[in-house]
């Protein structure tokens, strides 16, 4: 009886301070598990301008494609409403000139970016984005409109919520050029973007 | 001393900034402004955008109501060089609106 009850202790001491098994192999995840290779969503945010950069509310829709592990393409109609009023002007020497506000102006915008997932943690995962845009831009009261090329950066965070939809909320600031009516010409692009919306796998 | 030999430098950079559809953008029309157009005359060469008013307070603060047209804004100056983003336009005495005295402002002829 001792000597069984010796064995069993021995045993059960070996068990205890053996090393454990050998963890299973877990790879690190490039991108949200439910993400699908293809999605598509849409967001509504403000868009801040000002002189020949439109401003106001913006409404995106979006459609993503799988690129690799970390990264999808990301494109994207955007459309910019904002406020009208007549705010260009001929200066002294005779160069018109465009002082609109931080809201004002219309346009719509072709966007493709790439969105780089950074590393996340469960359900929210941040990302960078950044591409080109092309664009036209209008200035109703001022009868000045033009085209306009943007460079997009920025970043965000996809939040899922269900297998089949998720939260994203981005930020990005734009610079570029555009090139104008009414003798206003060539102008720089400056402008920041914030949205929110929904993305749904496909 | 250094303050006062920067000061007509630093108005004339202020004032020149400031041109606007309110006070001093060129114009024929009065929509070419928010306000209203002196057309181009020998007073306001090439047209001058301007707001009516009865005092200084209101116009922007770079500027003086002066009596001409029933009241009108136009750009405070000391001396011509604070005039000269304007083009042909002088720093004059003028009637001041409502306060009876004479001020310096910029203007043609």
């Amino acid at each position: 009886m001792s000597r069984r009850l010796s064995i069993f202790i021995v045993l059960a001491s070996a068990s205890a301070f053996a090393d454990p098994p050998p963890a299973a192999t877990t790879a690190t995840a490039a991108a949200p598990a439910d993400m699908s290779d293809q999605a598509i969503g849409a967001s509504i945010g403000l868009a801040l301008g000002g002189r020949v950069t439109p401003g106001g509310v913006r409404f995106e829709g979006h459609y993503l494609y799988q690129l690799s592990d970390h990264d999808w393409f990301d494109g994207t109609a955007a459309f910019t409403f904002g406020g009208d009023s007549p705010e260009c002007f001929f200066d002294r020497q005779d160069n018109y000139v465009c002082d609109h506000g931080v809201a004002q102006g219309d346009s719509f915008e072709a966007i493709a970016t790439v969105r780089h997932f950074l590393g996340g943690q469960g359900q929210y995962w941040p990302f960078l984005h950044g591409g080109i845009g092309l664009g036209y831009v209008r200035y109703a009261a001022d009868g000045v409109g033009g085209l306009v090329i943007p460079l997009h950066a920025g970043g965000g965070i996809r939040v899922s919520i269900t297998p089949d939809l998720a939260i994203v909320g981005q930020a990005e600031l734009e610079l570029g050029i555009g090139f104008f009516s009414h003798s206003v010409g060539t102008e720089p692009q400056l402008g920041a973007n914030l949205t929110a919306g929904v993305e749904f796998r496909l | 001393m250094r303050i006062a030999l920067l000061a007509p430098l630093l108005l004339a950079a202020c004032v020149s900034s400031d041109v606007s559809r309110d006070v001093g953008a060129r114009c024929d029309l009065n929509s070419d402004c928010d306000g209203r157009c002196l057309g181009p005359s020998g007073d306001f060469p090439g047209g001058f955008c301007t707001l009516d008013c009865d005092s200084d307070t209101d116009c922007p603060n770079n500027a003086h109501c002066i009596s001409d047209n029933g009241g009108v804004c136009v750009f405070a100056c000391g001396s011509d060089s604070d005039c000269t983003f304007l083009g042909a336009y002088t720093c004059q005495a003028s009637d001041s609106q409502g306060a009876g005295a004479r001020v310096n402002v910029c203007r043609g002829g």
